[in-house]
């Protein structure tokens, strides 16, 4: 009974948690390396998962390494493109093109893992 | 037990990071052998390098890239959403942004699009549909304020399957083209208005045929001839210059110092009206081509106005010649008939009578003076009495130049008189000053003076030089007849002319009017 209780009240709060982190504002930056084809396919990927999970409640910042190399060496990035979640922390980093995006919008807690069927209360 | 405690902690703390630096390197092991990254960092003594991961696709695609940043046109790509996923240098510069800042954004986001035509969106939108590429002029609008006109080319990007994946957008700035195209279009505008309208003749000429290559309206209207009819033809063929060996010497005139002016040519139109014209050709470089251009000015009326001067020069020389003929004889008969003594005052009495006659005929432009004026001034040294012992009285008559000196003068002589000895020298006199102008053919002018109830007057026993004034030299300014009474009750002066030697035509100067000059 108690398991039964806990496991319905589990889910809603998991669901309160991420609701409010799509709710936070987000800061987000891509390093790029010129306009390789998977590096703007990075941007459009996380310029869309932005949008449909975060709507103007986010900041992206684009840094193309190849122009500036020296920007590489703060946030230690070793490949582009590199994606860096700044906020809310903790710190996350994805790499590759983010073509992804379910994945990338799970790790980003904007969204729960597919397959995972929301435990309905009531009826 | 603390230290052990912290201890563990520290080292779970150390152990958690290792794990997480783990489960980065084993992603960026993944990434790299699954072939998702593009690039890699690698620390050196002289910083980060970058290092390209290339396949031919990515140096082909690195090439275009390379291609496109160097281009001058502004070069924007975006995917299906219409994100930004490639922006060059120039686009950059001319939007005033950066690539980092933009990238992923829209392009509305970088300027905004306003269109010459309401349709013009739709039908771009319709172009790209039908043809996968557009192309057109339209406005960008930059975050900072700037209208930016833009000749663009937008293409629909295929993927090798033929799927579009994008557009690409080509833009080149021609703000300052428009803004010197409408400059342009201004200056040829006022240019032309001043060529269509001026009322000097234009005719533009090829030097190296000598043919009319255009000509204003003003040109047609001088020559009667049609602007078709004109053009092709040589400057002697319209009748500007006599002949070809004519027209050969003022090309050639025109290669030496650039400008030809001739200041008076006879031109004929068409239907054989003449015209005196100023020329005036120069020679200049039309964007890197000679040509001629000819300023006719048609100085017909301004050479009979210089005419009328100079002929009204010679007439008011001759007149001054003749008024200082009579004041010399005046002079001469008043010297010869008076006493000495007032000789001075009576001479300043008649210059001063002839005077107020000229100052009528200047005061009417030579256009004659009316009976009732010229009397009036005669007498303005009685003008108290005129009304109550003088009257006058008569009909509207314009008299011409010559009659207003002879009965001016005649007036002033017998107002003289009658203030020294006749009706006005005597407190009852009175004299009445009538003309009329006959309906009989020819019509006849008569003109009276007669005096009453002045002292009993005494005929002359010599005829002094007033006599001549209000006799001869009357009778002589309107070969018309002088009768002079000297009844008991006053004197009495009747003159009858024909009236075409007194009257003037109204409106119609004295002063001669050329009508023809050459």
């Amino acid at each position: 009974m108690t398991r039964k209780n806990f496991s319905t009240r589990a889910p809603a709060a998991m669901e309160l948690a991420a609701l409010a982190r799509t709710l936070t504002h987000h800061v987000l930056r891509l390093y790029v390396a010129g306009t390789t084809p998977r590096c703007i396919r990075a941007i459009s990927n996380i310029r869309a998962i932005c949008d449909e999970h975060l709507g103007d409640r986010y900041e992206l910042e684009i840094i193309d390494i190849a122009q500036q190399p020296s920007l590489a060496q703060s946030e230690q990035i070793i490949a582009a493109p590199t994606l860096i979640r700044i906020l809310p922390l903790p710190l996350r980093r994805f790499i590759g093109d983010l073509s992804d995006t379910d994945r990338i919008a799970v790790g980003l807690d904007l969204a729960r893992p597919s397959g995972h069927i929301p435990h309905r209360t009531g009826s | 037990m603390p230290d052990r405690s912290s201890a563990n902690a520290a080292l779970a703390e150390a152990n958690k990071e290792l794990r997480a630096r783990l489960v980065i390197a084993e992603e960026m092991l993944r990434a790299i052998r699954a072939g998702d990254v593009d690039a890699l960092v690698i620390q050196s003594d002289a910083g980060p390098q970058i290092y390209l991961l290339q396949g031919q696709d990515a140096e082909a695609n690195r090439f275009r890239g390379e291609m496109l940043a160097q281009v001058s046109d502004a070069v924007i790509a975006v995917d299906l959403d219409g994100h930004v996923i490639y922006i060059n240098a120039a686009a950059a510069l001319l939007y005033g942004v950066t690539a980092d800042k933009v990238l992923g954004l829209y392009t509305s986001d970088i300027y905004t699009t306003l269109w010459a035509k309401p349709d013009d969106h739709a039908a771009s939108i319709t172009a790209l549909e039908r043809d996968n590429a557009w192309r057109g002029e339209n406005v960008h609008v930059t975050h900072d304020g700037r209208h930016l006109d833009i000749e663009s080319s937008i293409t629909i990007l295929l993927t090798k399957h033929g799927e579009a994946n994008g557009r690409l957008g080509v833009g080149r700035d021609v703000t300052a083209r428009k803004q010197h195209e409408e400059k342009v279009l201004i200056s040829e505008i006022r240019y032309r208005r001043l060529f269509e309208t001026a009322h000097d003749g234009v005719l533009i000429l090829n030097p190296a045929t000598r043919k009319i290559i255009d000509a204003n309206p003003y040109m047609t209207v001088m020559l009667d001839y049609t602007h078709a009819q004109l053009v092709g033809k040589e400057l002697f063929e319209i009748g500007l210059l006599k002949d070809r060996a004519a027209s050969q010497e003022m090309f050639n005139s025109l290669t030496l110092s650039k400008q030809v002016r001739y200041d008076n040519l006879p031109l004929i139109s068409q239907s054989g009206r003449h015209q005196d014209v100023e020329v005036v050709a120069n020679l200049y470089d039309e964007n890197g081509v000679p040509v001629i251009q000819c300023n006719i000015r048609d100085i017909t009326a301004r050479k009979h106005a210089e005419a009328h001067v100079q002929l009204l020069i010679a007439e008011v020389n001759h007149r001054a010649k003749n008024l200082l003929a009579v004041v010399q004889a005046v002079a001469h008969q008043t010297a010869k008939y008076g006493d000495p003594a007032g000789f001075v005052a009576r001479l300043s009495d008649r210059i001063d009578a002839l005077a107020a006659g000229q100052d009528l005929l200047v005061k009417n432009l030579w256009q004659g003076v009316q009976v009732a004026e010229l009397v009036t001034a005669q007498l303005s040294h009685f003008k108290d009495l005129i009304g109550t012992r003088i009257s006058i009285e008569g009909p509207s008559a314009l008299l011409t130049t010559g009659a207003t000196q002879g009965i001016g003068m005649a007036l002033h002589e017998l107002s003289t008189n009658a203030a020294k000895y006749g009706a006005l020298a005597a407190p009852e006199g009175r004299v009445d000053i009538t003309w009329d102008v006959s309906n009989a053919n020819p019509q006849e002018f008569t003109m009276s003076w007669t005096e009453f109830d002045g002292p009993a007057t005494v005929a002359p026993t010599r005829s002094g030089f007033g006599q001549i004034v209000i006799g001869r030299m009357a009778e002589a300014a309107v070969e018309g007849n002088v009768e002079v009474t000297f009844a008991p009750a006053g004197l009495g002066w009747r003159l009858r002319a024909p009236a075409v030697n007194v009257l003037a035509q109204p409106g119609r100067s004295q002063f001669p009017v050329p009508t023809d000059v050459r």
